[in-house]
């Protein structure tokens, strides 16, 4: 017992000396060459994840607070095909540890060039995450989330035109704000569990088609004004509130769907949960 | 009695003191290689400090002199600088090749050089190859043609300045104060490059005395646990605990026996339960709370049974010096529990006093686990028998009438009444 009580008590009194020296400060930048493109992949396991548009003369930069004993920093650059995966990844070496949450946060900080097209691939495991994705130059967009809580944002107009922006989730809380910014043409959620909010707000160069797939959970439209809205449900026990929308065969649309000169095609399948439409003012 | 304590406080004193010699430094190394170490240690220093004035005129730093680091010997193994995309390896790698051998660094650093404390490339300068510079910082004003890592150092980039390949720092940051990177930089900004590796250092056997010291503090933090967990079994269980106290002392051997056989089936009644659970299919979902309960009636089995020992021990004891006449304040379960778990730290306290002592340590050892696994075993067979204190049938407390005699109600101490020293040769020591 007395080997059990002794380096209990330096477990104790020792960790959070221990976490402290775990946690390890990496950064990597590239500096900008004039390239035009950029394929970029960023997988984070754990932590805090910040995601912005970066200075003019970086191509990207990723500055990471990362528990050492677990986790490695990654940053590859594949100069053929002008791809970057950036991140950590898990080593699985740590053990059983005890010390609070808190002394083992991981936050990073990654951002990329406003000034290269970017193709970019976000895999998210569990993450508490503020994606600010508005004035990239934003080509494809695909994340992935497992039991993450994210925020993506559009607050600026994306400067290039979007072809896709897919996102899905596991059992995830996702919000995703300002996709009239993201002048994507296509738009696909597919979500587990979980609650989704889809703010379509933003100005609408172009119309956009979304798909939205979700099995168990709530969906949130946030629905802009200035585009034809319309609604298509696929729903087996699921409530919709079609406020202000009318009914046409299937479909809810917005007063003056027809004459818009921009429209918003939304497909929401749901089996469990509850899909609500809000207007932006 | 005082020559046995002073006596008993001598050998105590003996046992503390004596390590120190027994532990003491070797003596001096007749090839007198230590003393040569010794000088080779003062001249680094001494070579070191005038190294860091000559470089700094006079301004104290932590960098040493600017020079070439020698290729390691044939056989040993290069840091290859080709891929830095992966920075932990080439950390790793580091680790065993700056390793002082010999009292010197050495690193072979493949297509490329290896430089201790600060260096500079000259704006005019183009060096080809990778660059691996130690302890300085790298001032980079013209060209490097390949990558650079530091190990506890910066990279400054000055503007016009070129290093047409990725940049690595390893305990240091990167200054781009204009210059062009052709490649990937990375930055740890703590490294423990040119630290011992923990495997390679041992951590330093604790002095005798400090053996001492930090085994008998083990053993009473020990028994002051189980002290604090026996107050309030006392205060909160007391008539179960007496039971079972009563238990280990009428029937010790049958308590020994059932707390042996209630051991080896532990496992087995552990499997039957579980086999059970998941066989009635409702029961899966119990399975988790039952093997929970299951741990935690096993502990307090075990640990309550050897404190009802304990208690045993010290009302035995107290027993036998009231029945001697001594004066004893008050004779109750708290004072029982104190005296037995006091009695049964005296085994543990021998052996963290007398630990170091080459076999005779081993035997005090074996004999304070055997001592211990004992009268746990019987503790919680008695906890067994009597069902956590429940059954008295093994307590001794079914007197039968005729038992009762004049002899037997003489010599036993009622409330608040201590008992008369019984004239003739013979204590009363059972059946009280």
């Amino acid at each position: 017992m007395r080997r059990i009580l002794l380096p209990a008590l330096a477990l104790c009194l020792g960790a959070p000396l221990a976490a402290a020296q775990s946690m390890r400060p990496f950064s990597t930048y590239r500096q900008w060459h004039g390239e035009t493109r950029v394929d970029a992949r960023l997988e984070y396991t754990a932590g805090a994840l910040r995601v912005a548009p970066g200075g003019p003369n970086e191509l990207y930069r990723m500055d990471v607070l990362y528990d050492g004993d677990r986790y490695l920093p990654v940053s590859e650059f594949d100069a053929g095909r002008t791809g970057v995966v950036l991140g950590l990844r898990a080593i699985g070496e740590g053990g059983l540890r005890v010390v609070s949450k808190s002394q083992l946060r991981q936050t990073a900080a990654v951002t990329f060039s406003p000034k290269s097209d970017l193709a970019l691939a976000i895999a998210l495991g569990a993450v508490d995450g503020d994606l600010e994705l508005g004035g990239l130059r934003l080509t494809d967009l695909t994340l992935q989330a497992g039991a993450s809580r994210a925020t993506v944002r559009f607050s600026q107009p994306n400067t290039t035109r979007c072809r896709a922006a897919t996102f899905g989730a596991g059992a995830a809380e996702l919000s995703v704000l300002g996709l009239g910014n993201s002048r994507c043409d296509r738009i696909a959620f597919e979500g587990g569990v979980g609650r989704v909010t889809l703010d379509f707000g933003g100005a609408w160069t172009s119309s956009s088609r979304v798909e939205v797939k979700m099995a168990l959970g709530e969906v949130a439209l946030r629905l802009p004004r200035q585009v034809g809205v319309r609604i298509t449900l696929d729903k087996f026990l699921t409530t919709f509130e079609p406020q202000g929308l009318v009914r046409r065969g299937t479909s809810y649309l917005s007063p003056g769907y027809d004459q818009a000169a921009r429209h918003l095609d939304i497909d929401v399948t749901t089996a469990v949960g509850g899909v609500t439409a809000t207007w932006l003012e | 009695m005082p020559a046995s304590n002073r006596l008993f406080a001598v050998l105590a004193l003996a046992a503390v003191l004596a390590p120190r010699a027994a532990f003491a430094a070797p003596g001096l190394d007749p090839t007198g290689s230590r003393a040569i170490e010794l000088l080779h240690g003062f001249w680094s220093i001494v070579s070191d400090v005038s190294g860091r004035a000559a470089a700094d005129g006079g301004v104290q730093t932590s960098h040493p002199t600017p020079q070439a680091i020698s290729p390691a010997p044939a056989g040993e193994p290069a840091v290859p600088l080709d891929d830095l995309s992966k920075p932990t390896a080439i950390e790793s790698h580091l680790r065993a090749a700056l390793r002082p051998r010999d009292g010197r660094v050495r690193v072979t650093v493949p297509g490329g050089t290896a430089r201790l404390g600060d260096f500079s490339i000259g704006s005019n300068e183009s060096v080809p190859g990778h660059l691996l510079v130690v302890r300085g910082t790298a001032d980079v004003y013209g060209r490097l043609l390949g990558n650079l890592v530091t190990v506890e150092g910066d990279v400054v980039l000055h503007p016009g300045g070129v290093v047409s390949g990725d940049i690595l720092t390893l305990g240091g940051e990167v200054r781009d104060e204009g210059g062009e990177i052709g490649g990937e930089v990375r930055s740890f900004r703590s490294a423990s490059v040119l630290e011992a590796p923990l495997q390679a250092q041992p951590a330093p056997a604790p002095g005798a005395l400090e053996a001492v010291v930090r085994r008998a503090a083990g053993v009473v933090g020990v028994f002051l646990t189980l002290g604090v967990l026996g107050f309030g079994l006392v205060m909160f269980g007391r008539p179960n605990l007496e039971v079972v106290s009563d238990t280990v002392s009428h029937s010790f051997g049958r308590a020994f026996a059932a707390g042996l056989l209630g051991q080896m089936l532990l496992l087995p009644t552990f499997g039957m339960l579980v086999v059970g659970l998941i066989l009635s299919v409702v029961g899966i979902v119990l399975l988790p709370f039952a093997v929970v309960v299951y741990a935690l009636l096993v502990i307090v089995g075990v640990v309550g049974g050897y404190l009802a020992v304990a208690h045993a021990m010290g009302e035995t004891y107290t027993r036998r010096r009231l029945a001697l006449g001594a004066m004893i304040g008050s004779p109750n379960s708290y004072r029982y529990l104190l005296v037995g778990l006091g009695g049964l730290a005296a085994v543990w306290m021998a052996w963290s006093v007398f630990g170091w002592v080459p076999v005779a340590g081993e035997l005090i050892r074996g004999a304070a686990i055997l001592v211990t696994w004992l009268l746990a075993t019987a503790g919680f067979g008695a906890a067994l028998l009597s069902r956590a204190g429940i059954r008295e049938n093994f307590a001794g407390r079914l007197i039968p009438p005729e038992a009762l005699t004049d002899e037997y109600l003489w010599a036993t101490p009622q409330f608040g009444v201590t008992a008369a020293k019984r004239p003739g040769s013979r204590t009363p020591t059972r059946g009280l």
